[in-house]
């Protein structure tokens, strides 16, 4: 690894500073799951590493605030696959957050972590889009809270301004009584990274969410509010097509090793329909958790 | 110091006990390679191209050398020229690549510097200047008309393929296959992938002037090779080059030869101090791997099942420089036939070399990627014969003593007692459950057709004792069943015994550590030894207690006069006396080779292995579950049955790696895109079979101590055919090509081409 | 604001219950300090990409991959690792089953596998397979089919179980 500086601000007001005066030359470190592979292999190159962990404004705490549930920024997956509420209310961001790499990544990478490194594959970023989920950020202008949905642009890019510090993630309160599920696809059981996300959410009221990752530059939030996708007497031909059309914009990159953009758009499908109808069991059967 | 209990010899041949060398890996102390410290040791970068071959224009190691801490840079023209070349079969791997590179990861330079972060900066500031050259990284493609040649032609002077990429070609056969006629002929071509050894511990070589001589430290399975390898590159006497081999942190095969230790040992000479180079996992991913394979086998059966002909075109992918891959080849393709009765044969093999990492030694020695083929394709016959898989095999297998491979070791198991066993294991008299399928297939391979193995024993004057043999111990457990068949011949309590393996100043010669060899070859030089100091005591019981020598009896720990029993150890302490000392004793096992055999010689005994499996098949994902696997081998003596069933099982799972998942991914130009554990995956713990038994058949029939003999590869060899054959009972899809990721299945059950 | 790429950074860490202070340059990972500057070669250097487990050792009593943890980051913090395990020559009691079990064969794998089944023990005392499956399949093994290895937390869980 190329070397550089570590710096360690305990206020948020130092971090935002830092990243100021480097501009591009300095990168956050939260979990580092992400970031240290990176600094390794040379793709990044930061004279300056600012490790967010010991700022006291930042938090790994769960809590309701406001009506939503506010997920802080050191949040790490094994404690948000863990959260009683979280998989009562928002279950397939449990899921996702359980299938995040081996128990060891899971106990480092945080929740915000993933969505600013902002892959497509991103295993928390279907269910976030579904739940409506906000990210809560500081920076030169100021705090804002933007839709999950108008922060990821494509690979490795957010529309997060150069300086700004992701501080949590909320998840809305949801209106209506939600079962959801997340799945994926993978080259073996154990813990890899996937060639297909999807996340599926059916409410009382019939309306089916769906958020798929892995098939193009960025996951995508799609719904159905016909009513015929969460509809448990639907025949699954008549999903499918509905799905179809749903799904229209997936666009598997060429280039992938894990797998073929035919396969990816077959088993997308394939997903869609088996997670819709896991959605409408655990609707059926009551609560979650 | 404990007294030992006479009456009780914990440990003896046969039994489980805790392995030698147990405690130091469950406490962090075994010391690999990479562990090992040396004062003021300069750390080594290698410096290589990102491509699978390169016209090397010039090498720039100004800026490299303008780093702070750094002591030399390496390159070609810093070596002696002609370029010193190694290799276990042909001279041709240059200890630096000269003029052109010729595989994706081939060292163009190495730097040497006071620390490794001082070595990897410079090594990134070392300006190659290159030309990408034409490159043939596919059977297809090395073969075409007009394909770049991988090697100059003139590394093979007088050999008539030398302008071609074709190495070798290899025949063997007998009977007259096409004047024979069949009720039914099966035909297919069966692909195996490149995959990689992937043990745990990546390369580690370490070098050191030594006096006037070099000791190196490597994680190498055959240390005296070694030693033969750099005494030679270097021009000393063996006496002066001190290889020590620290146990490697799995081998698989990968370790077997020189790779970098030859340019470490230049470096640590030039620099007048130690060199440490220790690969990370993408260039151990570059160094070794699996020889690829396209295998077309057409069989021949009577309408009762009995085979008629075999008929076999082999085409290996080797890399760039042979290694050992095309004895790989060679031994491999020799048993096409399997462990079959068959009546005419034709075996055309091929070592087809490429611009890839050199392929190597691996677990199986050529014989998985063959075996892929024959199997799959006794299972499609079986399928067009309407005969039970189960019931084909017991049909055509060799008897115990019947000769199957003519001028070749006959039969030496009851093979069929095996395929029972594992059938019963799986029950397949019974219908699986709905939804699932079963497989089942066969492997055999030859074990070692040469060896050469000394050891010497030292009873010490308490009894304790102390080995010296000169095996790697990778993890199969050699050390351990080498201290338990002295503690069983000597008398001494398991923990009484040390094991010196490693180091060739002090451990008499062994030929090498593969072929499942070591429990047999070394394992009969220990009984040697054992015998031979039991000789001795013998001899000393006799002066001692006034009798003839043909009166006394030594075996197993005890020496017998007449109706009188006395420890080994009582006699001992008294012969020694009050000068004290110790009884020495050398044992030595030996096959010669056999220059008219096609191999060198005969098979000193064969692996026979039977695996069964049941899956089930996500028809829409393509998934596959194994349900149950249970791998049954034919192992004579389980020595250690504890470390045999480790053996038996992990290879069963590494069987599963290049069934369901393992491949390199190249790109075009022959350039790997998948190095490293990211997107080149193995089996993990959520990834077993369901249900995994594996089971011995022990008859004692084996060359090995108290009739054992080798094993630990047979059940790698016939997992993929057995679970394919699975898939197909299944699904009714057959599949050709390894391995069968989700998406290849699904392509097959949807009849989707690739795109 | 220029940065100081030769800067070194103290750490204060207590490793296997020892407090120690370290001058560790901040691009080497807690791997690196492990090993090269503590002399703690127990933990082993593998994929260094956090898929194979090899580095694993426990900060704060949580499971991490060390050649993904800056050392600097684990200032303050109690790391244990393998060679933290027995107490003098005692083993406890997971060194003593995968001893019995036969779950080490060349060994490689074995620290990380003892640190993430510690670690899975101290927060699921009773696990089931399944569980343990689960909790070590950051933890690649080459050489065995992880039965032993797994026969070896069962049995060890059992013991704890019993002893408590």
């Amino acid at each position: 690894m190329r070397a550089f500086t570590y710096e360690r601000p305990t206020r948020l007001d130092d971090a935002v500073a830092l990243l100021a005066a480097h501009g591009p030359d300095a990168r956050l470190l939260a979990g580092g799951t992400d970031l240290i592979i990176r600094l390794r292999d040379g793709t990044i190159r930061p004279r300056v590493v600012v490790d967010l962990k010991r700022i006291a404004a930042l938090d790994g705490d769960i809590r309701e605030a406001d009506g939503a549930l506010r997920i802080g920024a050191l949040a790490v997956m094994t404690d948000i696959a863990a959260d009683a509420r979280i998989r009562r209310d928002y279950e397939a961001l449990a899921e996702a957050a359980a299938v995040v790499g081996s128990i060891q990544i899971r106990n480092r990478a945080t929740l915000a972590g993933n969505v600013c490194n902002a892959s497509p594959a991103a295993d928390t970023v279907p269910s976030l889009l579904v739940y409506g989920a906000r990210v809560v950020v500081t920076g030169p202008a100021g705090v804002r809270s933007v839709p999950l949905d108008e922060v990821f642009v494509r690979s490795g890019v957010t529309t997060l301004a150069a300086g700004e510090i992701v501080t949590a993630i909320e998840l809305p309160r949801p209106s209506t009584r939600c079962r959801s599920v997340h799945v994926r696809r993978t080259r073996r059981r154990g813990h890899d990274l996937a060639s297909v996300t999807l996340t599926c959410a059916i409410d009382t009221d019939g309306l089916t969410r769906l958020a798929y990752g892995s098939l193009g530059p960025r996951p995508l939030l799609v719904a159905d509010d016909t009513g015929l996708l969460a509809d448990p007497s639907a025949p699954d031909g008549a999903k499918a097509e509905r799905l179809e059309t749903l799904f229209a914009a997936a666009s598997p990159s060429a280039r992938s090793m894990r797998a073929s953009p035919d396969y990816r758009l077959a088993m997308l499908h394939v997903l869609g329909l088996r997670a819709v109808g896991t959605a409408i069991e655990r609707l059926a059967r009551g609560s979650a958790g | 110091m404990t007294e030992p209990d006479a009456g009780v010899l914990p440990g003896r041949v046969g039994t489980s006990p805790a392995r030698g060398g147990g405690r130091a890996r469950v406490t962090g102390r075994q010391a690999y390679v990479a562990d090992i410290r040396l004062e003021d040791a300069l750390h080594v970068k290698l410096v290589t191209l990102d491509c699978a071959r390169a016209r090397i224009v010039a090498v720039d190691a100004s800026a490299a050398l303008a780093v702070p801490g750094v002591r030399l840079v390496l390159g070609a023209a810093d070596l002696p020229d002609p370029m010193p070349r190694f290799g276990p079969q042909f001279q041709d791997r240059p200890v630096l690549a000269v003029g052109e590179t010729r595989y994706h990861g081939e060292p163009v330079a190495a730097v040497a510097a006071e620390t490794r972060d001082a070595a990897e900066e410079a090594a990134r500031l070392v300006r190659v200047t290159y030309e990408e050259l034409p490159a043939v990284s596919t059977i297809a493609a090395a073969l075409a008309p007009g394909a770049p040649l991988v090697q100059d032609p003139s590394m093979r002077p007088g050999d008539p393929l030398a302008a071609s990429n074709v190495l070798r070609e290899h025949r063997y056969g007998w009977g007259d296959v096409d004047g024979v006629t069949a009720d039914v002929v099966v035909e297919g071509t069966y692909a195996f992938p490149m995959v990689t050894q992937f043990a745990i511990e990546p390369h580690g070589f370490l070098a050191a002037p030594d006096g006037d001589g070099i000791a190196v430290w490597s994680s190498i399975q055959h240390p005296n090779w070694l030693q033969r390898v750099i005494a030679g590159l270097l021009a000393l006497p063996l006496s002066k080059v001190r290889v020590y081999a620290p146990d490697p942190g799995g081998g698989f095969g990968g370790k077997q030869h020189a790779k970098y230790e030859p340019l470490v040992a230049f470096i640590a000479l030039r620099a007048g101090r130690p060199a440490r180079l220790v690969l990370s996992l993408e260039e151990t991913f570059q160094a070794v791997r699996r020889g690829a394979a396209e295998i077309r086998v057409r069989s021949g059966f009577r309408r009762d099942g009995s085979l008629v002909f075999r008929d076999v075109e082999a085409n290996y992918l080797i890399g760039a420089y042979a290694d050992i891959a095309d004895r790989t080849v060679a031994k491999g393709t020799y048993t096409s036939c399997g462990p079959y009765r068959t009546p005419a044969a034709r075996i055309v093999a091929r070592s087809i070399l490429s611009n890839t990492t050199p392929s190597t030694a691996f677990r199986g020695f050529g014989n998985p990627q063959q075996i892929w083929a024959v199997e799959s394709n006794m299972d499609e016959a079986a399928h067009a014969l309407g005969i039970d898989p189960v019931a084909l095999r017991l049909r055509n297998l060799a008897r115990p003593g019947e000769v199957f491979i003519p001028g070749d070791t006959p039969a030496d198991g009851d093979w069929a007692r095996t395929v029972g066993r594992a059938a019963e294991l799986i029950g397949w008299d019974t219908p699986p459950a709905p939804g699932r399928g079963r497989g089942i297939a066969v492997g055999l391979k030859s074990g070692p057709t040469t060896g050469l193995s000394y050891s010497t024993v030292r009873l010490l004057a308490d009894g304790s004792v102390v080995i010296h043999a000169g095996t790697s111990d990778m993890g199969q457990g050699a050390r351990t069943i080498f201290a338990q068949i002295a503690a069983q011949e000597l008398g001494a309590p398991l923990d009484w015994v040390t094991v010196v393996m490693g180091d060739t100043a002090v451990v008499p010669y062994d030929q090498q550590t593969s072929a499942s060899r070591s429990s047999v070859l070394m394992g009969n030089a220990v009984l040697g030894a054992c015998r031979d100091i039991q000789g001795r005591l013998r001899a000393m019981a006799a002066r001692l207690e006034g009798v003839a020598e043909a009166d006394v009896v030594v075996d197993r720990g005890e020496v017998r006069i007449g109706d009188r029993v006395l420890p080994i150890r009582d006699v001992l302490v008294r012969g020694l006396g009050r000068l004290g000392g110790e009884v020495i004793g050398v044992g030595e096992m030996r096959k010669e080779a056999d220059p008219d055999h096609p191999l060198g010689g005969t098979a000193a005994f064969f692996e026979f292995n039977c695996t069964a499996v049941e899956v089930e098949v996500d028809r829409a994902t393509g998934d596959i579950v194994v349900a149950r696997h249970v791998t049954v081998s034919d192992v004579g003596t389980a020595l250690n049955p504890s470390q045999v069933r480790g053996q038996d099982e992990g290879a069963a799972i590494m069987g599963l790696g290049h069934t369901l998942m393992e491949h390199y991914i190249l790109d075009d130009g022959g350039r790997i895109r998948n190095l490293g554990a990211i997107d080149y995956r193995i089996p993990t713990s959520m990834d077993l079979p369901l249900r995994l038994e594996s089971d011995v058949i022990e008859h004692g029939d084996g060359p090995g101590p108290y009739g054992s003999k080798g094993m630990s590869e047979g059940a790698l060899l016939c997992v993929a055919p057995a679970v394919a054959a699975a898939v197909r009972d299944a699904t009714g899809v057959v599949i050709r090509d390894l391995p069968l990721t989700p998406e290849r299945v699904w392509r097959a059950l949807n009849e989707v081409a690739v795109p | 604001m220029t940065a100081d790429l030769d800067a070194s950074v103290r750490i204060d860490v207590t490793v296997n219950g020892r407090p120690r202070s370290l001058e560790v340059r901040p691009h080497h990972t807690l791997l690196d300090v492990l090993r090269d500057d503590l002399g703690l070669t127990g933990t082993k250097e593998c994929c260094l990409v956090g898929e194979c487990g090899a580095c694993t050792v426990l900060i704060d009593g949580v499971s991490v991959d060390s050649c993904l943890v800056l050392a600097a980051e684990a200032d303050g913090s109690a790391v244990l690792t393998v060679e933290g395990l027995a107490s003098g020559d005692r083993l406890d009691r997971l060194q003593a089953a995968f001893l019995e079990t036969g779950a080490a064969q060349c060994g490689f794998c074995i620290p990380g596998q003892l640190m993430a089944a510690h670690a899975l023990l101290a927060a699921n005392p009773r696990p089931s397979r399944a569980d343990v499956e689960e909790g070590l399949a950051g933890n690649l093994c080459r050489c065995g089919g992880y039965e032993q290895i797994i026969e070896a937390v069962l049995v060890a869980a059992e013991r704890l179980g019993a002893a408590s």
